[in-house]
């Protein structure tokens, strides 16, 4: 080949690697980027008078006075609406019966419409369930229900041969000559008065329990189970996986035994997370019986073992990479080999041992698979220290997907589940981070 | 040491020991070898234990419905009556996903390892690991939410454009590269140069134009392509490819520094530039390394839950036609996940101890694959240390 063929060959293949890692940093960007902006909407958002409301009734938080005021201002608004919807209910009561049974499903989805929008109506039955006890809190989600409100979603059904298509009618044009007419623009001009939308910090996102399956509220026991869950495992794994670290590095000799354990070692690691699920259940829960049924203890007995490979392996590298003269000038002191272990080699390796442990905590934090058949239960209640041997807990990474996947709303509360996802990743990212800039320090440190 | 002990004694009496206490100090060194090596056994106890405990529960169903219907019939209908337990389609999804992902990861992941561990200057390398690292720290469920919630639907409103996009991405500058290059040797063979150079030119024309018709014709065929469901394999795929990217850098990036410097530089004292250098030299010496990496990296993408649970779209066949990536699937670890909840455990029907046997299966895979990897590791470091 000519020499310019074979350097622009090789000028491609660097750029297929620059391509790859820029693709692994894209990746990165991409997943990451509308989590992160789709959750601080969970904490920032313009929050709707229904949200104070919502507030101070659930949580008895707010400014009372404030909130009154507010509250009079939007029932003025409020009043006219339903004055209109008596009116032409009055108006319907006087027409012949097959025009009124025109308009009456046509009625009942503006009612539909106006409940979703403004909570319930002013004749309504007091609901049970919270969400439909308010009306939009977000005004972003008010926006939309203000949309279905003015527009009625019509399916084309007239092509068999292609998928229906849908398109809009507005809905006044359904009510053309009756006193319902007005009531369109009406709100559409006063939507400002009628929600009184205000830019919110929501921290009780993060301190809120949640109420009505995540419809408000916040996802302070998911935060608090996972750290249960976290903070337990490394309670088992760190003393285990770091006297087992400290066995392989100063004790062990080369040999068929040592090399055996390497190798359970590597097996463990290699295991798929959801078959330490299997494990945690069969063995812990059915056999052992550490717990009646799910429990934190058992979710984190399970993630212990998830874990326990990664920590002795970064605590095996992290007393290698203590210098030996450490151990010699020990050593040659007069101490003996365990007293050199605990007082020269462990401290040096102690930020080296403590990044792997950090790494692991956030595994064992975003970890879904071992805790759904040990620990983790969509609803219930707040767990306190003391119910982690016998009670199940909620989980961010368990929540996440049951919100995600199994939640009969799931898409009403988008906002809930990125907030969560967030959280989940706040507490991963951080903590990795704190890993990497510990590693930094000590490169920095034994070079000098 | 006891011959030392009596020759101080005269002078310095605080080194004596007596023997009481010597044998003592002997039995708690003794003790505390043992508590040690008690405690480092205990990852290979761990290691019996699951294999134990997970058969233990997946021998049940194999003695009520024998081997025959679970590995060869495809139909999963565990709550009829009579239930059929077949999972031929589930450990297919399985089977097609892992493909998917290693036809992602294997190539990106080799390239980026060469470029971590012989293109990039130490101080870039520096910023470039955290971004691995960092993408190897992202919960799986949030990645299965990133699948679930932002990319099924990308997938499905605009599924025929992205791929035509990435088609062309992908196979433009390759289908350029090998028109080059074909020409080139194609033209090699006249020895008058002026006939050669001419002859490479109109070459390189008609090379050329083939594969920009190429491009155009199967760039718009795939954007013909219409997903039904964004809840596919190819989603799946794509997810478990970059997830499984981390292990296999990490570990093909050790692999590739262990080939010495000295290989690195005797080929390019030979005139090699470094692609040449890397393809011819670097890659068959790091080759068994390497290949471990794509193992541990694919078991990863074998083994997840929550992606394919959430996004794969769970239903159980096998994709018409066979290769159909934009079908749904169901792959082992979700159909455990999944099915867990409506399994009977206290009875302990077929129907819960099929969940196990599905569990037995993914463990004994992962128990050999890993195995495999290890010996290759092993065997590269001895046949690189020259023994």
């Amino acid at each position: 080949m000519q020499l310019g063929t074979r350097k622009l060959l090789d000028r491609a293949f660097t750029a297929l690697g620059f391509g790859s890692i820029a693709m692994m940093g894209l990746m990165l960007l991409v997943v990451l980027v509308p989590i992160v902006g789709n959750g601080i909407g969970a904490i920032v958002f313009r929050g709707t008078v229904e949200h104070r409301r919502m507030l101070y009734n659930e949580f008895h938080r707010g400014d009372a006075g404030r909130l009154k005021l507010e509250l009079a201002e939007s029932d003025a608004a409020r009043s006219e609406v339903y004055g209109m919807l008596d009116r032409f209910e009055a108006e319907m009561a006087g027409m012949d019966a097959v025009r009124r049974e025109e308009y009456r499903p046509k009625y009942e989805q503006v009612q539909g419409a106006l409940r979703a929008l403004l909570g319930p109506l002013p004749h309504d039955e007091a609901p049970a369930l919270a969400r439909l006890k308010y009306g939009q809190t977000r005004w972003d989600k008010a926006e939309e229900r203000l949309h279905d409100l003015l527009f009625e979603k019509v399916w084309d059904y007239s092509n068999p041969d292609e998928m229906a298509k849908s398109y809009e009618v507005s809905r006044s044009a359904a009510f053309k000559g009756t006193s319902l007419v007005k009531l369109f623009p009406y709100v559409e001009n006063n939507i400002d008065r009628l929600l009184q939308p205000r830019w919110t910090l929501y921290w009780g996102f993060i301190t809120d329990s949640s109420i009505d399956a995540h419809f408000f509220g916040g996802v302070w026991p998911e935060i608090q189970g996972t750290l249960f869950l976290a903070l337990g495992a490394m309670l088992f794994a760190f003393p285990l996986g770091v006297i087992a670290a400290v066995y392989f590095t100063e004790y062990a000799r080369d040999g068929f035994l040592t090399s055996l354990l390497r190798s359970a070692n590597s097996t463990l690691a290699g295991v798929p997370s959801i078959v330490f699920g299997l494990f945690g259940l069969t063995f812990f829960i059915n056999t052992l019986k550490v717990s009646e049924s799910k429990s934190v203890l058992a979710g984190s007995l399970t993630l212990a073992l998830m874990i326990l490979p990664t920590i002795i392996r970064s605590a095996e590298e992290a007393i290698l990479a203590v210098p030996k003269t450490y151990k010699e000038a020990s050593l040659g002191l007069g101490a003996t080999k365990w007293h050199t272990i605990i007082t020269v080699i462990l401290p040096a390796a102690l930020p080296g041992i403590l990044t792997g442990g950090v790494i692991s905590l956030g595994r064992a934090a975003g970890e879904t698979a071992p805790i759904i058949f040990t620990a983790a239960v969509s609803v219930g209640s707040d767990i306190g220290l003391a119910d982690v041997f016998s009670s199940p807990t909620q989980a961010l990474s368990w929540n996440i997907y049951n919100l995600a996947s199994e939640h009969e709303a799931a898409a009403e509360i988008r906002h809930v589940q990125y907030g969560m996802v967030l959280a989940l990743i706040s507490i991963v990212m951080l903590l990795n981070m704190t890993a990497i800039i510990l590693r930094a320090r000590i490169s920095k440190k034994l070079k000098g | 040491m006891n011959g030392e002990a009596q020759a101080t004694e005269g002078r310095s009496p605080a080194f004596v020991v007596s023997p009481l206490r010597r044998s003592l100090q002997k039995a708690t060194k003794t003790a505390g070898h043992s508590l040690l090596f008690l405690v480092a056994a205990f990852v290979a106890v761990i290691v019996l234990f699951i294999f134990f405990f997970v058969a233990r529960d997946a021998v049940p169903f194999f003695q009520i419905k024998g081997f025959s219907e679970f590995f060869t019939d495809t139909r999963w209908y565990p709550a009829d009556d009579p239930p059929v337990f077949g999972a031929l389609a589930i450990i297919y999804g399985s089977l097609m996903v892992t493909a998917g992902s290693a036809v992602i990861a294997i190539p990106m992941g080799i390239s980026a390892a060469i470029c971590l561990s012989d293109v990039l200057p130490f101080s870039v390398r520096q910023y470039v690991k955290p971004v691995i690292e960092m993408l190897a720290a992202v919960p799986s469920v949030a990645f299965g939410f990133f699948a679930l919630v932002i990319f099924a639907p990308m997938l499905q409103n605009y599924g025929g454009t992205l791929l035509m996009w990435a088609w062309w991405l992908i196979a433009s500058p390759l289908l350029l590269l090998a028109s080059l290059v074909l020409s080139e040797i194609a033209a090699a063979r006249f020895p008058d140069e002026k006939r050669r150079k001419l002859m490479q030119r109109s070459l390189l024309a008609l090379f050329g134009t083939a594969s920009l018709g190429l491009l155009f014709v199967i760039g718009r065929n795939l954007q013909a392509i219409e997903i039904v469901t964004g809840t596919n394999a190819l989603n799946v795929s794509i997810i478990l490819g970059f997830m499984a990217l981390p292990t296999i850098v990490s570990v093909a990036e050790d692999a590739l520094q262990a080939v010495g410097r000295d290989m690195r530089e005797g080929s390019y004292a030979l005139g090699a530039t470094r692609a040449e250098t890397i393809v011819k030299i670097i890659l068959p010496a790091a080759s068994s390394g390497i290949l471990a990496g794509v193992i541990l990296g694919i078991m990863r993408a074998l083994g997840e839950t929550m992606v394919v649970w959430m996004a794969s779209g769970n239903s159980s066949h096998i994709p018409d036609p066979w290769f159909n990536y934009l079908d749904s699937i169901r792959t082992l670890t979700a159909t455990i996940a999944g099915d867990m909840g409506e399994a009977d455990q206290v009875t302990g029907s077929a129907r819960f101890h099929v969940l196990f046997a599905m569990g037995l299966l993914l463990l004994v895979i992962s128990f050999i694959s890993n195995f495999i990897s290890e010996r290759i590791v092993v065997r590269q470091r001895k046949v690189l240390s020259g023994q």
